[in-house]
């Protein structure tokens, strides 16, 4: 298997290719009038927010090839800084617009802007804009904390509104009105990547609905806030899951069935079981530790790289933080190594809250790997993470594979460490999970 | 299955047998419903694109003011 950096860089060279294209052919193109700078980056920002908008879509499509190639980490990463930046295209493109409209034809900003909004589809796109707009709104750090998961992930589905309303108003745009084939390649990228995200996001998890008959077999309490759902279904081979990978999952029951959440196995899978364990975060989450036995279970995935397959060195440490065990337990079942040279440190504020201990521990005692609590205050010298205390812990760390999944905050400041540390990056393999 | 329907079964080489487990049956078919939904959003996209227009709105507002320049 090709390691996902390599694949990813490759993607992302494909796509900058792509946006310079785009740009490149508005200004080739000789369709930018020449009364003045707004016009011009007026259409270029158009062209760029257009193009990086179906490249938003493709990314995250769910498409296995992208979520096991590249890893849903990495996508999560570019979705956002992406999404940020088109919305940004987007309201550059509006405004410079409008400029360029009241400088060609000498009129104010109010009169060119009801000028504009009376062009065939231009209100469309306007209202597709107001919803960007909201959603990059909702996705800033400080909001975000304030909206519930449900709201956002609502919110965010919107985007394909936006979008498709957009898009009358770009392929009528006069960087590409009149040139035939440039509208059709247009068109496709567009079509290619609603297919994309209708084959991975719509047809896919029906199918596995109706192929594994997943349901709801137990819950049982694991900590204060924590719980295990473990779900039975046919054929669960097929799905090829493997540990460490995580779905998005839709419990189908009146309060339940409205939102998806994203969680990793906590188990290895089998033929006919799936476990996950989740922390109650919010009302949404809670809701969960609610679900009925033999309720159905609607799951998208598996998705991520995080898995043993990755490991290339011939030690390997598990960091796990908090609920960020989940994918380390199951991957700590599997991971069989020459000598079992693995090592887990898990993480935790207090002994309540180290999750699925009693198994971790039988683990270790089977396999002879070894499992590391640190648990108490992070201002505790003995609880500390950096790549010099890690090494302390299992000896030379360069020689091993690091998986990590923790808090956006611990996860930073382990990887941060390492990478200063001058540990190799392709031995760091993460998964973060944060919306 | 009568005996001779299950004889002349017997006689038929094993490949050409219908041997295909449901599991793999099943993921032809949903590589063919792939390929057959991007063959959807192929014929879409140059619908769309042949029908798109060819002047643009703007085109047409800026030969308005080139015109009423002269």
């Amino acid at each position: 298997m090709r390691p996902p950096r390599l694949i990813a860089n490759t993607l992302l060279a494909l796509i900058w290719l792509g946006g310079a294209l785009a740009v490149l052919q508005v200004v080739l193109s000789g369709g930018v009038p020449s009364e003045g700078g707004a016009s011009l980056v007026a259409h270029v920002s158009g062209m760029a927010a257009g193009y990086g908008a179906a490249m938003m879509l493709i990314l995250m499509s769910r498409s296995p090839w992208l979520e096991r190639g590249v890893g849903a980490h990495r996508l999560a990463r570019w979705h956002g800084r992406g999404g940020q930046v088109v919305i940004i295209l987007a309201v550059v493109h509006t405004l410079l617009a409008v400029q360029a409209w009241a400088e060609a034809r000498s009129t104010d900003r109010m009169a060119a802007t009801r000028a504009v909004l009376s062009l065939p589809g231009l209100t469309a796109a306007l209202v597709g804009m107001v919803i960007l707009l909201l959603v990059g709104l909702a996705s800033l750090r400080s909001l975000r904390r304030r909206i519930s998961y449900e709201r956002w992930h609502f919110l965010h589905l919107l985007t394909y509104l936006a979008v498709a309303l957009a898009f009358a108003h770009q392929l009528a745009g006069s960087d590409l009105a009149g040139r035939r084939f440039v509208q059709i390649a247009w068109s496709l990228l567009y079509t290619y990547a609603f297919a994309l995200v209708l084959r991975w996001r719509v047809l896919q998890p029906f199918f596995q609905l109706w192929r594994h008959r997943l349901r709801v077999e137990e819950v049982r309490q694991e900590a204060p806030d924590v719980m295990s759902v473990l779900m039975s279904g046919r054929h669960l081979d097929e799905l090829r899951a493997e540990p460490g990978q995580f779905f998005r999952w839709r419990f189908l029951t009146r309060t339940t069935w409205h939102a998806a959440y994203p969680f990793s196995l906590s188990a290895p899978p089998t033929c006919e079981k799936l476990r996950i364990t989740v922390k109650a975060r919010g009302d949404g989450t809670r809701r969960i530790f609610g679900v009925p036995i033999g309720a159905l279970v609607f799951a998208e995935g598996p998705y991520g790289a995080l898995t043993p397959r990755r490991r290339r060195r011939p030690r390997v440490l598990l960091i796990a933080g908090g609920v960020g065990i989940t994918p380390m337990r199951a991957m700590f079942e599997v991971i069989d190594l020459p000598g079992k040279d693995v090592t887990l440190v898990y993480r935790a504020s207090s002994e309540q809250d180290l999750v699925l201990k009693h198994e971790l521990d039988e683990i270790a005692e089977r396999s002879g790997a070894r499992v590391v609590y640190l648990v108490g205050p992070s201002t505790d010298a003995a609880n500390e993470m950096s790549a010099r205390a890690l090494n302390r812990i299992v000896g030379d760390l360069s020689d091993h594979d690091v998986y990590l999944c923790a808090s956006p905050r611990l996860a930073t400041r382990v990887r941060d460490s390492l990478m200063l540390g001058g540990f190799p990056r392709h031995q760091l393999h993460e998964e973060r999970f944060s919306f | 299955m009568s005996d001779t329907a299950f004889e002349l079964g017997r006689r038929i080489p094993r490949v050409a047998r219908l041997a295909i487990a449901p599991s793999s049956l099943i993921r032809w078919i949903l590589r063919i419903v792939t390929v057959g939904l991007f063959g959807v959003a192929t014929a879409a996209g140059v619908s769309l694109g042949m029908s798109a227009p060819e002047i643009s709105p703007t085109s047409v507002v800026h030969q308005h003011v080139a015109l009423s320049d002269r």
